[in-house]
């Protein structure tokens, strides 16, 4: 506050007076010298040095190598050089994956000219991955396991192999032990990525290692994993688009067999540590001296560490394509690339600008040669010499950034993260990106039939707001005979759902002026109304009378024994008018007047729900057609902005006015019309989130060591307790969707005999429904089971236990997926 | 910023270089004051746990739904508070927003913040907590400050800076009365 009174106050004048800071951007109150007053310290230099490596398109990254290289070994008695480079050096491997091979020829070098300092890089990358092991951060150990095979060349011996063979045998055990574990798919996936860095690297007479290692490992990466189809994102849903799931394992496993019969060419991997070979007639990687590697140990029992493993499917977009703009399957490239980018994209999730660079520089650290120029439009790929790559940068980046936002069960980060990856690659190279992402959005929406029901909600969540960053606009026209589709059907259900959505981050007339003609039907005149029509207002209405004057009394904030002879009027009324049950006739007056008094917003309705809340939980207490009628009475309130009514739905559960099963009841018992609509599904799974964050919860605060006895007891029953609702709530959406699935909820409601065509979608929604929510709880039991061994073998060990173990710690994933520590409220 | 290890990539869930300028500012004071008092004590840092985000450059007409849409994202929101203008309570342009976790909020830094929201790139930094009292615009005629003498005409949030407004306002009135 004070700095701003500080400041001279009137009109504008001219020059740089100090009032003039009040209108610049923050940046700017961190003042920076003018002008660098002295020479930077010889470690700072090196560092940006070796941050920078590669990242330049107009340097020749083997100059860089060399230069680096030569000032640390020039400078070899600087103590704070040395240590801040090694330190660096391991550091930059496992943040910017990228970069990896460029460091590895940074050391390579060094080792020719002061292999002590070779010798501390190695030491440091050991200790780390043998922390990393211990932790089971499998993405560190690969990503070092990829720098240590990069220098390959500078080991004695067998060298990273037998580290390799180590983690085979591991990963053997385990499987032969029990082949649903995740961890030993994880290992080999280690391995495999390995091998390419080795075989790229300047190490020699490796292939027959590198062979024999891949014979072996085949047994393990070529089954496909019993987990699979649960994470598959195109099951198909009856159509005949089903594909076969592609095994990242199996896939990477087949690519590198078809590389060693070639020769292990590896095109797409720079090979920096070249530029040694050609300076000197004698090779001084040769001469240079060997390094043994030190000890990485593969303890006898393995963590699965920060996140649950699941298995890894192989996702694209743009798969099929009649030119190639990414590497087809059959190409290890397709692998390699991805695999790097995924790393990048998920360990820079602090930095979303910065991760957005590497997409767009991505051909900064390929083999030259590996990708067509940047930006070039699809039609001129035709036009390219024969032989050249068609390989669009962007196409590889975006692909990955997708197959992450597709990610099942979860991806590692907030979707909302992927969301702001893909606006900010949009934003730095508009060009490049959004004719790509205008392919993406196509080949997504043409196959959403087919595509996992969360995967399809998680695509129109995406896409409304990446529109939401660029002005709403989008062509629509394509899609236009799509308007007409029946309601039920999925892509007419993606049009409407993302129209919604839109809506929901704008306004209703906003959106309207995006959309041609044929969809301006689709945004009711209702949804540009800021309040929606009170219904007790029209005398037609049943009980529009008291309807009426119990709006009034609340407007008034009255107290409720004001409220109650009306409210026992709609109920003797109803029980003259012989109505079957006449709590849901008042509890629908009661309720809809609630909304109507908070209409205004989402803090008037809180409030208005706060100070009637007493008679809401007696209400709610009562009986299930009471809390269905609660939920009906929102919902149909705010029928033509279905969001707030979600919104109020969830608010009420926090509340415990709602239980969850009530919104499933509601949500699922009556119209098989309903599983068609996406907030539907919206309040569904946000209700599941919360009750599988309320027992992953309970389950972490039972596990939490050095408890009481009485208390730990206590906590126990609590779990118990958490457990069977949740299972029970499962249940009765098991039993609820199989109805719709197999039709027998539908002879019942409407007497159909599935022939229709609405009938058989409707059971396909059914089925997709299922597929989800049976995937849910499959991954809350993995998850329980996982966090009760691990509690029990580190309360063994006696090491405290880490928290969160297991899928989705803090991974709300926004509105849907629910949030773990939403729960206090219901808690008290 | 006593960070453990600096990353190799600057991190987007810090507290702006605002904030720390504005603590660093208080800091000096009241170490003037009290230099020989208090020797070097390693302060707690209030948005240790923060679950709090300041939200500014929003639209006047943006809605709590609309920012509930979008921040919800980020995870579920507890508490919303829309900042109003002193005088007319009506939305001012800001608000703040409250997690239940402090990692929702650090995430909403990194995902949110500096993207668009009613088509304005919003900004969004982490905050000590909500009081009573903060949801009112501190400027002179009771917006935010940085609207009353705003150059550039914003449509989103009331055209021109207030103070400007009333000075033409005054401007054009004289100059009737002259004439």
């Amino acid at each position: 506050m004070a700095d701003y009174d500080q400041r001279p106050r009137g009109g504008r004048g001219g020059g740089y007076n100090n009032r003039k800071r009040r209108y610049r951007d923050e940046e700017d109150y961190d003042r920076r010298p003018q002008r660098r007053r002295y020479e930077e310290p010889l470690p700072v230099k090196v560092r940006k040095q070796l941050l920078a490596i590669a990242e330049s398109p107009l340097k020749p990254v083997e100059e860089e190598v060399g230069v680096i290289a030569k000032t640390v070994c020039d400078n070899y008695e600087d103590a704070e050089l040395r240590n801040s480079f090694c330190e660096l050096v391991v550091q930059l491997v496992v943040e910017q994956p990228f970069k990896t091979p460029f460091v590895a020829a940074v050391v390579l070098v060094v080792n020719t000219l002061k292999s002590e300092i070779a010798a501390d890089v190695l030491a440091r990358a050991a200790q780390k991955a043998n922390e990393g092991i211990k932790r089971g951060e499998w993405r560190e150990v690969k990503l070092l396991m990829k720098f240590l095979g990069g220098l390959q060349g500078l080991l004695e011996g067998d060298g990273i192999f037998s580290v390799l063979q180590d983690l085979l045998t591991k990963a053997v055990d385990l499987q032969t032990e029990n082949n649903e574990e995740t961890i030993g798919p994880e290992l080999v996936k280690i391995i495999l990525f390995t091998i390419p860095y080795i075989m790229a690297s300047s190490a020699t007479d490796v292939q027959e290692k590198a062979n024999s290692l891949l014979e072996n490992t085949d047994i393990i990466a070529s089954e496909p994993h019993v987990l699979q189809s649960l994470v598959d994102p195109y099951p198909g849903n009856g159509t005949d688009e089903a594909t076969a799931p592609n095994g990242v394992l199996s896939l990477l496993q087949k690519q590198l067999q078809n590389e060693a019969t070639s020769g292990w060419e590896l095109v797409c991997l720079p090979r920096p540590w070249k530029v040694l070979l050609e300076s000197d007639q004698v090779d001084p990687l040769a001469l240079a001296p060997k390094h043994t590697l030190p000890a990485i140990i593969i303890p006898e029992v393995v963590n699965t560490g920060p996140r649950a493993l699941f298995p890894e499917l192989y996702f694209s977009v743009y798969a099929n394509q009649d030119i190639e703009t990414v590497p087809s399957m059959a190409n290890i490239a397709s692998c390699l690339l991805r695999d790097a980018l995924v790393d990048t994209i998920n360990i820079l999730d602090y930095n979303r600008n910065a991760t957005s660079r590497f997409l767009i520089d991505i051909d900064c650290y390929f083999s030259p040669g590996t990708f067509v120029k940047r930006a070039t439009p699809f039609d001129r790929l035709r036009d390219l010499a024969e032989g050249k790559s068609t390989w669009k940068p962007e196409d590889v980046a975006v692909d990955a950034v997708f197959s992450q936002l597709f990610q099942l069960p979860i991806p590692e980060h907030k979707l909302v993260y992927y969301h702001s990856l893909l606006t900010e690659s949009c934003k730095l190279a508009p060009a490049a990106i959004a004719p790509s992402l205008g392919r993406a959005i196509r080949f997504l929406y043409r196959n959403v039939d087919s595509m996992d029901l969360e995967l399809s909600y998680r695509l129109m969540d995406w896409f409304s707001h990446h529109l939401s960053n660029f002005g709403f606009t989008w062509k629509w026209t394509e899609w236009i005979d799509d308007v007409e589709l029946p309601a039920v059907n999925p892509k007419k259900a993606f049009i409407e759902g993302a129209l919604d959505k839109e809506i929901r981050l704008s306004f209703a007339q906003r959106i309207k002026n995006t959309l041609p003609e044929p969809y301006q039907q689709l945004i009711a005149k209702e949804k540009e109304k800021d309040t929606p029509d009170f219904k007790y207002d029209n005398d037609d209405t049943p009980f529009a009378q008291e309807g009426k004057e119990i709006w009034g009394l609340l407007r008034k904030k009255s107290p409720e024994d004001q409220i109650q002879p009306i409210i026992d009027r709609i109920h003797a009324q109803a029980i003259e008018m012989n109505l079957p049950d006449p709590l849901v006739a008042s509890t629908d007056a009661y309720m809809t007047s609630i909304c109507y008094v908070g209409s205004k917003s989402l803090s008037h309705v809180l409030s208005s729900i706060e100070r009637c809340k007493e008679r809401l939980l007696a209400v709610g207490a009562q009986s299930s057609e009471a809390r269905k009628q609660i939920i009906d009475s929102v919902m149909g309130y705010w029928k033509d902005q279905p969001g707030v009514g979600v919104n109020i739905v969830d608010k009420l559960l926090n509340y415990t006015i709602l239980s969850p099963n009530s919104v499933i009841e509601w949500a699922l018992a009556k119209e098989g019309t309903r599983l068609s609509l996406p907030y539907v599904y919206e309040m569904v799974s946000a209700t599941i989130g919360k009750v599988t964050g309320r027992v992953r919860q309970v389950v972490r605060a039972k596990n939490v060591p050095g408890q009481l006895p009485e208390v730990s007891l206590g906590m126990e029953q609590t779990v118990e307790r958490e457990r069977k609702s949740m299972k029970d709530l499962f249940q009765l959406m098991e039993e609820a969707l199989v109805g719709w699935a197999t039709g027998s909820k539908d002879q019942a409601m409407q007497s159909g005999d599935g022939s229709t065509s609405d009938e058989a979608m409707i059971r396909q929604w059914g089925e997709r429904w299922l597929r989800v929510f049976r995937r849910k709880f499959a991954v809350e039991e993995a998850w329980f089971l996982e966090t009760e061994r691990v509690g029990v073998e580190e309360s063994v060990a006696g090491v405290e236990v880490i928290d969160g173990v297991g899928v989705g710690n803090g991974n709300g994933n926004g509105a849907v997926d629910g949030n773990g520590s939403a729960e206090v409220e219901m808690v008290e | 910023m006593p960070a453990a290890i600096r990353n190799t990539v600057d991190r987007l869930d810090k507290p702006s270089a605002y904030y720390q300028s504005r603590t660093k500012k208080r800091k000096y004071d009241r170490d003037n004051e009290e230099r020989e008092r208090t020797p070097e004590e390693p302060a707690e840092d209030p948005l240790k746990d923060a679950a709090t985000l300041y939200v500014g450059n929003l639209s006047f007409y943006t809605t709590e739904e609309q920012i509930h849409e979008l921040f919800a994202k980020c995870g579920e929101i507890k508490r919303l508070i829309m900042g109003l203008d002193r005088f007319n309570k009506t939305p001012c342009g800001f608000c703040f927003v409250e997690y239940y976790t402090h990692q929702d909020a650090l995430d909403c830094m990194k995902y949110i913040g500096g993207t668009k929201l009613d088509e304005r790139i919003i900004r969004t930094d982490l905050d000590p907590g909500f009081q009573e009292g903060r949801q009112y615009g501190r400027g002179k005629s009771g917006g935010q400050v940085r609207d009353e003498y705003r150059e550039e005409y914003d449509e989103g949030r009331g055209g021109l800076g207030r103070a400007i407004q009333a000075e033409r306002l005054k401007e054009e009135e004289e100059y009737g009365k002259g004439r």
